[in-house]
């Protein structure tokens, strides 16, 4: 069977990657920033991964709002990075991790689960800003992909409860999968933001540095808050870190954290980054 | 989307009411994820504007670059971010806008942005 090599969690922030096209990584406003994620690159190179699944949600680029799917999952071969309106950016395509993808769709559907499944699609900086953060900017991707999708944008977006559950279905797909190949498992959004509304910049610095402990110690109550709960405490794009518990989910109930970062503001946005082992 | 769309005070989810108020405006700027809608859009604005259908309200929010009003017309901060990438407008003066704080009292007091040096 495959192995669950880690959990990470981390932001996807677009400033993020624009700082890297920018050459903007040693300034005074990102070098901290930075800087706290040498650790989880350092653990990644040693970790030695061949797939990463990242559960990221698009920001108006693959999908508008013509059709909105809860859960959508990546069964393509390649994933190009998509045009935001910027331009094209620098950074290569990524390989996806196709059977094992077919697999993890096979079992989502068995386990009452109904994904939109996508063949052709491009991934924005919800995928290519994580990848850049533990990879850093390879010529080639040095794993395959299993992009998954969760609508965070429109409501209804969906519940903790959900994307928990998902994380269990997640494990199994990686446990049942024939192959040995060795699998992280990426949790991105958040943390604490706000874009829209006058309470826009809100950033909850307090409620954040308690979800980077509290997301490797005791994520139950995380798991049990409402949709509402978390856009008051994390503002109303915050939400996004629902996604967090997909990865927690298929980890072990007992986990390691291995490093923790955390740096505000990142653009308009807490920000930072866990890295978990399964505790034996 | 009307401020009072949620329980949770200034904070606007982007619901049914949003997503069909701003239906036109945020397919609009959806298209600017493409270079030769990009072209289009900085060649004639009023022409692209008229294409998607946009009112005479949406059409002057958005030559305006009124981001409050864009919202305020059920655009969606990541749709409608494509404009701020046509015409380069860094998000937190879109976000200052929103609060209506000027752009350092937003950086500083708001976001809690640190001054160096």
């Amino acid at each position: 069977m495959a192995r669950i090599i880690g959990g990470l969690g981390t932001s996807h922030v677009p400033s993020i990657g624009a700082a890297l096209d920018k050459g903007l990584r040693d300034t005074p406003d990102w070098k901290p920033f930075f800087d706290g994620y040498e650790a989880g690159k350092q653990w990644m190179r040693e970790a030695k991964p061949d797939i990463a699944v990242v559960i990221f949600n698009d920001h108006g680029n693959s999908f508008f709002l013509d059709r909105v799917p809860t859960f959508a999952v990546g069964v393509a071969e390649t994933y190009q990075p998509v045009d935001e309106g910027w331009g094209p950016r620098p950074i290569p395509a990524f390989d996806g991790a196709a059977d094992f993808s077919w697999h993890f769709v096979d079992r989502l559907v068995e386990r009452h689960f109904d994904p939109l499944v996508c063949r052709e699609i491009e991934v924005d900086h919800g995928l290519q800003v994580p990848m850049e953060l533990f990879f850093g900017r390879p010529e080639r991707w040095p794993v395959k992909v299993l992009p998954i999708w969760v609508n965070t944008i429109q409501y209804p977006i969906p519940t903790p409860q959900r994307c928990w559950e998902m994380g269990k279905v997640l494990r199994e797909a990686i446990e049942s999968w024939p192959g040995d190949e060795r699998v992280v498992i990426l949790g991105t959004g958040g943390l604490s933001h706000q874009l829209q509304g006058a309470r826009a910049g809100f950033i909850n610095q307090a409620a954040d540095r308690a979800w980077l402990d509290g997301i490797a110690a005791n994520p139950e109550p995380y798991r049990a808050m409402s949709r509402e709960d978390y856009v008051e405490q994390f503002g109303s794009e915050g939400a996004e870190l629902i996604m967090w518990l997909v990865m927690r989910a298929a980890m072990n109930e007992q986990v390691n954290l291995i490093h923790k970062h955390y740096h505000a503001p990142a653009s308009m946005t807490g920000a930072g980054m866990v890295v978990l082992e399964n505790a034996a | 989307m009307p401020e009072n769309s949620g329980t949770i005070p200034d904070t606007p989810l982007f619901d049914r009411a949003g997503s069909i108020r701003g239906y036109r405006l945020n397919k609009m700027a959806m298209a600017l994820g493409q270079a030769e809608n990009r072209d289009a859009f900085k060649a004639d604005e009023d022409a692209y504007l008229t294409r998607f259908g946009l009112n005479n309200e949406e059409k002057a929010a958005v030559k305006s670059r009124d981001w409050h009003e864009m919202v305020r017309l059920g655009g969606n901060l990541f749709f409608i971010l494509k404009i701020a990438a046509v015409d380069p407008t860094p998000i937190t003066q879109i976000g200052a806008a929103q609060a209506g704080m000027s752009h350092e009292d937003f950086l500083y007091e708001r976001l809690g942005k640190k001054r160096h040096g």
